[in-house]
């Protein structure tokens, strides 16, 4: 069953983009990916299946920004600690504050099992389930991580957290929770003294870790909630899914970004909350360009040459995100793909599995075919992201003016542009034989 | 028992193909692989019966046929020959095993009571002429491959199958007349009471007529091997021929060649051989040089294939050509070395364009990837690659080193262009393998279906050939080595 869509307007002349069928798509309301009852499942078993392994991503993030910090030697960042497993979301459980999901708010049920028994599904400590690599793959969420502080100067002005790293008054936050963080130790302040811009970069990161854990903090409730409301029924089409997206990305859009630092049991407030940073404007926004659109190139076994022009000069024409990337590992571009999958086939829905088994090489080359349902999902989110800043931004889809309606176009017109290279994967996700 | 192997495949061939009934695919096809097998059975039961030390043919069996006319069914084996015979048993019986390799997924082998009848009858062909002691008797044998190759090339052949089966019966049809016509004349110009080999005595004939016979033979049987300029019929036959069909050209027939150049040539002319060594060398090492050359052009990796094997034929011409012990063994070991490795390729390469749909090196990328490729097929390809470039450790370095060391001494110029030319085999498959197993495999057309157990075994059982006889050696020399000294003490 899909939802009917408003047709597009006939106020002004259809598109002539080469990505036509999609801005008419956009135009009536609905995404990139085009609205079939197997798109829909794809996209929501996907999530639910990237939502478990999310709700370790942002609890680890926050702990190794707020507790983790500046260890040189830090061996057990992934050995996240009891206490933030149980650590309440802010979006889901009883206590949340701002509640989007209705299941609990410490780690998923799905989540505490596979950390207590892994693949092996044994129970063994869990330092040997990790050097067995038998583990949630912490290396994406820190490839994402720093694509983000990579690509600075995303959004601006509307994004100001990445400014405010270079201010001076972050330097002075850091500069107490370093002193407080190496106290006792001289020769980590001595090597602070001679260096500081070296410590301050790790800090950023820092940052950019308490960044991308308090964004994930609200995805991975709504990927839940989104999961249990298709496995209701409730969730009926494809653009009923980007809606519920851009509702939910509009509800928390004010929520904030901060980064504070436990030291000893005293809190350091190396970005406040009182500065105002939002979470659509400086963590939700430079995510998707970072992550979904730009990256950087897969250290893979294909050579970018860069001489050659195979990597673009300049950061902002980067294109080897999410939306671009191949879904083979190998000489592939963007985010290393195979962690995550590997991640998510732990907690792949019944449904999805199945239908997998159905198509290529079934159970064989599961992780190809949830690579390539991620990138369809992940188009949905993006469809969502275009739709909620042309809320923001323009105007109504069923606005009356024709000018309006043409400035609406013109910024879809934009968006699309972005997909015009051949590497991106709009066109093949059209069809349901791309797998 | 010798005759036997003969017989037995020809009663498969007729079972399978007259049967009054119907039979079912397969049924053929287990009556097939039954009839192959109690022919490698029976093969290693000659095997163990063959005595190592003995000189010349044993376990002889005489049949008179026609004695008037010098006509006889004499049949018996040597060092010569068994590992021949050996080879097209064991090729013959994989083959049976899975002949749809090379076929699209989902459709099945054609008419296969027909196919699965002349294979048998191939396998009889090849093996009478292998054990035949009788010029005639190893011209009708010889001959009766004809047909059914050509009917196996133009009924499962692929676009241009009929243009390549004309071209391989025109020319397969003219080597037949100029053996006839050198066997005959052998026989009238000596007065021979019978047309058995050891009734033929050519020593007394002049040197002239010596050298117009060994010419006959030559051109007749360098057809059949192919040597350059006589080749240009095997890149179609071999190209446009099904995978199973390429095999039994490559593994069985092409053999048929450089057996009749040893046994007749070299073994009725031994002195006039010797005086042409040099020619043929030369030509052995233009042969690999240009097939080597060829190969390195090609896009198409069949065709890549099949011009290596037209390089790799030379090698055998270059060590009869220098006719010492060693390069003798080499030259046997050669042969056999060159059926299990061609084979191997041109199996593998029937199940890549059978999977992948194409032969094209442009288009073909990434088989190794280990999620949507076919990696255990392009790791069997980069070993038969390395097998066949003389990789130590795989019965292709020995032979092939046996070949250049013996040939050397004999003729050093030529030997070192055929060396270049294993520096060449390297090169096209390295070009080979670079751009069909590495490299990123194309997403938008990766969709290839699984190889299965099935396909895999007799790929595997020749793998294991390949490097069991690459590490122990002496099991492939063994059989020749008293034959082969034999052969180049002739002289």
């Amino acid at each position: 069953m899909t939802q009917t869509l408003t047709p597009p307007s006939t106020k002004i002349p259809p598109s002539t983009h080469p990505l036509a069928e999609v801005i008419h798509r956009l135009e009536a309301g609905g995404t990139m990916l085009p609205d079939t009852p197997e798109n829909l499942m794809q996209i929501i078993g996907l999530y639910k299946a990237y939502a478990v392994p999310m709700d370790f991503y942002w609890r680890d993030l926050l702990y190794i920004a707020e507790q983790v910090f500046l260890d040189p030697l830090p061996w057990n960042k992934y050995l996240i600690s009891e206490e933030y497993l149980d650590r309440e979301n802010h979006y889901s459980g009883d206590n949340a504050d701002l509640r989007i999901w209705r299941g609990c708010g410490d780690a998923h049920p799905e989540l505490r099992e596979f950390m207590a028994q892994g693949e092996l599904k044994k129970n063994l400590p869990r330092i040997l389930h990790h050097l067995w690599h038998d583990r949630i793959n912490m290396e994406f969420a820190e490839e994402c991580m720093r694509s983000m502080l990579w690509h600075r100067d995303m959004y601006k002005p509307w994004n100001q957290f990445d400014g405010f790293l270079d201010t001076d008054e972050y330097k002075q936050n850091c500069d107490r929770a370093i002193k407080a963080y190496f106290k006792g130790n001289p020769a980590m302040l001595g090597l602070y003294k001679l260096f500081p811009d070296l410590f301050y970069e790790q800090c950023r990161q820092m940052s950019y870790y308490s960044n991308l854990g308090l964004f994930w903090e609200v995805m991975a409730p709504v990927f839940f909630e989104m999961s249990d409301l298709y496995d209701e029924g409730k969730m009926t089409s494809v653009p009923a899914a980007m809606d519920f997206l851009v509702n939910g990305i509009f509800a928390i859009a004010g929520r904030p970004i901060y980064h504070h630092v436990y030291i000893k049991g005293e809190c350091f407030e190396i970005i406040p909350k009182s500065k105002g940073f939002t979470w659509l404007y400086e963590a939700a926004l430079p995510y998707v360009e970072a992550v979904f659109y730009r990256t950087s190139p897969f250290r893979g076994t294909k050579s970018y040459n860069a001489q050659a022009k195979q990597v673009p000069d300049n950061q902002p024409e980067f294109h080897f995100g999410v939306l671009y990337a191949d879904k083979f590992p190998v000489g592939t571009a963007g985010i290393p793909p195979t962690f995550l999958a590997q991640d998510m086939l732990h907690f792949l829905p019944e449904y999805l599995v199945e239908y997998y088994k159905q198509h290529c090489r079934g159970e064989d080359d599961m992780l190809v075919q949830l690579a390539v349902s991620f990138q369809r999902s992940m188009y949905c989110v993006t469809s969502a992201v275009i739709q909620a800043l042309r809320a923001a931004l323009l105007y109504p889809l069923d606005d009356e003016d024709p000018e309006h309606l043409m400035a609406n176009r013109q910024f879809f017109e934009a968006q699309m542009d972005r997909f015009l290279r051949p590497e991106a994967r709009i066109r093949d996700i059209q069809t349901q034989e791309y797998r | 028992m010798l005759s036997a192997l003969v017989v037995v495949p020809l009663i498969g061939a007729l079972i399978v193909g007259f049967f009054p009934g119907v039979l079912s695919p397969a049924l053929s096809r287990l009556i097939t692989i039954v009839f192959a097998a109690i022919s490698l059975i029976l093969t290693i039961v000659v095997g163990a019966a063959f005595d190592l030390t003995h000189v010349g043919f044993q376990m002889e069996e005489f049949l008179p046929w026609l004695p008037d006319l010098g006509l006889n069914y004499r049949v018996a084996i040597d060092g010569l020959s068994f590992p021949l015979v050996a080879l097209t048993n064991l090729l013959t019986l994989l083959l049976a095993f899975n002949s749809s390799v090379g076929l699209k997924p989902g459709t099945e082998l054609q008419r296969p009571r027909l196919f699965y009848s002349l294979m048998l009858l191939v396998n009889s062909g090849v093996v009478g002429a292998f054990v035949a002691q009788n010029l005639i008797l190893f011209f009708l044998f010889y001959e009766v491959e004809l047909i059914p190759f050509y009917l196996l090339i133009v009924i499962w052949g692929s676009d241009k199958r009929e243009y390549a089966a004309t071209k391989f019966l025109i020319y397969t049809a003219l080597s037949g007349i100029l053996i006839l016509a050198g066997f005959l004349a052998m026989n009238w110009l000596t007065g021979a009471a019978s047309f058995d080999y050891g009734a033929i005595n050519t020593t007394d004939l002049s040197r002239s007529t010596q050298l117009v016979l060994l010419a006959l033979l030559l051109i007749g049987f360098g057809i059949k091997t192919p040597l350059v300029p006589l080749h240009s019929w095997l890149p179609d036959a071999y190209v446009e021929s099904s995978a199973p069909v390429s095999i039994m050209l490559g593994g069985i027939l092409s053999k048929l060649g450089t057996y009749g150049i040893i046994r007749f040539a070299v073994g009725l002319f031994p002195e006039t051989w010797v005086s042409v060594a040099p020619v043929m060398a030369t030509i052995a090492a233009i042969t690999v040089i240009y097939g080597s050359f060829c190969a390195i052009a090609q896009h198409d990796i069949k065709r890549m294939v099949a011009y290596s094997s037209i390089g790799h034929m030379g090698y055998i011409i270059l060590g009869t050509a220098a006719l010492t012990p060693l390069s003798m063994i080499g030259v046997i070991s050669q042969m056999v070395a060159h059926g299990l490795i061609l084979a191997l390729l041109f199996y593998l390469v029937g199940i890549v364009e059978s999977k992948v749909g194409t032969r094209e090196l442009e288009s073909l990328n990434g088989l190794l990837n280990p999620i949507r490729g076919l990696p255990m097929t392009a790791a069997l390809l980069i070993l038969a690659a390395m097998a066949s470039a003389g990789i130590p450790g795989m019965v292709g370095f020995i032979s092939e080193f046996m070949v250049f060391q013996g040939s050397f001494p004999t003729f050093p110029v030529q030997t070192l262009v055929a060396i270049l030319g294993t520096a060449l085999t390297a090169v096209y498959f390295v070009i080979l393998l670079n751009r069909t197993c590495f490299g990123k495999l194309d997403s938008s057309s990766a969709y290839y279906p699984r190889v299965t157990r099935t396909e895999y075994i007799p790929a595997f059982v020749l793998t294991i050939v390949i490097i069991f006889l690459g590490i122990q050696p002496a099991w492939l020399v063994r059989w020749s080595q008293v034959t082969s000294d034999a052969i180049a003490f002739v002289f």
